[in-house]
């Protein structure tokens, strides 16, 4: 049998596909994933924001920017943003303060700095469930441990049901989501102090610098990474928190802990306006997204002021 | 340069010594008073968990007098913390797995492979980063309902693996990125195919950065809260997190029983936490630290 072979001149096309199959091949399962549970969703988010669906009519009527309109006149929507203000700026800076000291602290020490650290960052592990119902249990006004132990210190007049009190209950939400953070800090802060240049501090410490200037002027710029890091991340945790102010207080006393995320689970699921709902959550995108931004700008600026 | 680790000084003045003993005394005191903040909260869980209702509401910082266990089993049984334990496990298992699984792949595509349109689908899964949950998770329900998942574990895995993967993926292509190319050539000349370069040269050296990888996402499936909440609220299938929630609604202020479901959630965790901490404080920085 006589076979005959012919050169195989190779299409362009052809070229084109086997130069790019193998990397397409590569990224294609996460893609699809991807593709269905987010890219998907995440359009269909912005469709719904435009219609006034109920999510059980099998029409979803188009009402364009109306949604987006009634953000304005929303009060409730007004209170839970500068909630989140609150928590965004107290969320961010206690951390920090805590964090950063504690950190200095841990690099200074030549034993047990393990322990501490892993000690110190074992809330983080906790979920915000976990954590919700340790310091709800923490602040209830009979059986909890506050007022146990400031009776205990003879300080039973500051005792209180922390939160039912409407002025303090955001803070004493806030003080257990810190609890639960603070430890990320320190770790982070701690890995940024040990690529610090001791040279450097040393240097300043020669030309007469005292210990804080060494630290505000020497230490802190080379932390920046770490700390622009840390400040993103509390950012945009800070308008998307919902587990611990859910397990806490709901919203309550009188909405005095609502959050934009609790309040877009209200109006979403409970209250079914699914069209509103995901104008709200549009917003927390935004938000989102406008944080990431910043980041991404304070980045690139640093990497020129490095050069 | 050199960096903090690497300065010791020695003290041979006593007066210094003192001094410098003295110093080294506060530093660990206030190390210990933060310590005593932060674990505290979590053993006193622990130890109310084995105390009757009676002796918490009298004295909570006491310790247990008897080993009283009536309240972990009756959350255990009753409150059905077995069922929700199991759940727990059916829904991270898979999820890890399979944001493992996708992100190897799609991070070794991205870092050593050129195709077309590859800046633009690295940049469609940065934005996952970016985005919070909240932004999707209303239309996915629909998606859910009208995939017949709702009512499944699936409802949970396989959006848990999807939205897990933009930060898989950054993390293994920067890690994929530090290898050296020399690796991937030296088996394409012995013969190797592109699949069998990357499962038999590459994939046996990425063990520290899938560890990591396997840890976070470990730890923020297990976590997860509203995710389960709006997917997953049939009681059959309630992870943890969630039964956690419920229960607390049926046993509001009883803390004796509040503290044994804290106890059976947070103990298996923090255990491996403890013999695992290097990897967890590896893997739940990841990416923060290089940034």
């Amino acid at each position: 049998m006589a076979v005959s072979y012919r050169p195989v001149k190779a299409s362009p096309a052809l070229k084109w596909i086997n130069k790019n199959k193998a990397g397409f091949l590569f990224i294609l399962p996460a893609l699809i994933m991807y593709a269905i549970f987010f890219i998907s969703p995440f359009i269909t988010s912005i469709y719904y924001s435009l219609t006034n669906w109920n999510g059980v009519d099998p029409v979803k009527q188009f009402v364009g920017l109306k949604n987006y309109i009634n953000l304005f006149k929303d009060s409730l929507l007004g209170l839970s943003l500068s909630h989140n203000v609150i928590w965004v700026i107290v969320g961010t800076v206690a951390p920090i303060l805590i964090g950063l000291p504690l950190a200095v602290l841990l690099s200074n020490i030549k034993r047990g700095r393990l322990f501490f650290q892993t000690s110190y960052f074992l809330p983080y592990v906790l979920s915000g469930v976990v954590v919700g119902m340790i310091w709800g249990w923490i602040y209830n006004p009979l059986f909890g441990l506050l007022n146990y132990i400031l009776k205990g210190i003879g300080l039973g007049a500051l005792s209180r049901g922390w939160l039912g009190d409407p002025n303090l209950a955001l803070y004493a939400v806030i003080a257990a989501a810190v609890w639960g953070y603070f430890g990320f800090c320190v770790v982070i802060f701690l890995a940024g102090l040990q690529n610090v240049d001791v040279d450097l501090v040393e240097a300043a410490r020669i030309d007469g610098a005292n210990a804080l200037q060494q630290f505000f002027y020497v230490i802190i710029p080379q932390l920046r990474h770490v700390l622009n890091m840390v400040l993103v991340y509390t950012l945009i945790g800070g308008f998307n928190v919902f587990d611990i102010v859910q397990i806490m207080t709901v919203g309550g006393p009188a909405n005095h802990t609502e959050l934009i995320g609790t309040y877009t689970y209200k109006i979403s699921f409970q209250q079914s306006n699914v069209g509103y709902g995901t104008t709200l959550s549009m917003v927390m995108t935004i938000l989102s997204l406008v944080a990431s931004y910043f980041y991404i700008v304070l980045r690139e600026r640093q990497d020129e002021v490095g050069q | 340069m050199r960096t903090i680790d690497q300065t010791h000084v020695i003290y041979r003045n006593p007066l210094a010594r003192a001094r410098r003993f003295t110093a080294e005394f506060f530093k660990y005191l206030i190390l210990a008073i933060v310590l005593v903040v932060t674990v505290a909260p979590v053993m006193l869980m622990w130890s109310s968990a084995l105390k009757t209702k009676q002796e918490i509401n009298k004295n909570p910082i006491a310790l247990p007098t008897s080993f009283y266990t009536d309240n972990l089993t009756k959350a255990w049984t009753v409150g059905r913390f077995s069922r929700y334990s199991l759940n727990s496990i059916i829904i991270t298992i898979p999820t890890v797995l399979g944001v493992v699984a996708l992100s190897c792949l799609a991070g070794y595509g991205f870092a050593r492979h050129q195709f077309f349109g590859k800046r633009f689908f690295f940049m469609l899964f940065l934005v996952g980063l970016m985005v919070p949950f909240q932004s999707i998770m209303i239309p996915l329900y629909f998606n859910l309902k009208d995939f017949k998942l709702l009512g499944t574990y699936f409802a949970m895995i396989l959006p848990a693996i999807g939205l897990g993967l933009p930060f898989g993926i950054y993390l293994m292509q920067a890690f994929f990125r530090g290898l050296p190319v020399e690796l991937s050539d030296s088996g394409k000349v012995d013969g190797c195919n592109e699949f069998q370069v990357f499962w038999h040269i590459i994939l046996p050296l990425t063990t520290p950065a899938i560890s990591s990888l396997a840890i976070f996402q470990f730890v923020w499936t297990w976590n997860a809260f509203l995710m389960p909440l709006i997917y997953l609220n049939k009681d059959e299938f309630r992870p943890m997190t969630l039964g956690l929630m419920f229960f607390q609604g049926r046993y509001t202020s009883d803390y004796a029983m509040i503290s044994a479901a804290v106890t059976l959630t947070t103990l298996p965790l923090i255990l491996v936490y403890i013999i695992l901490q290097r990897q967890f404080l590896r893997g739940l920085t990841a990416g923060a630290i290089k940034g």
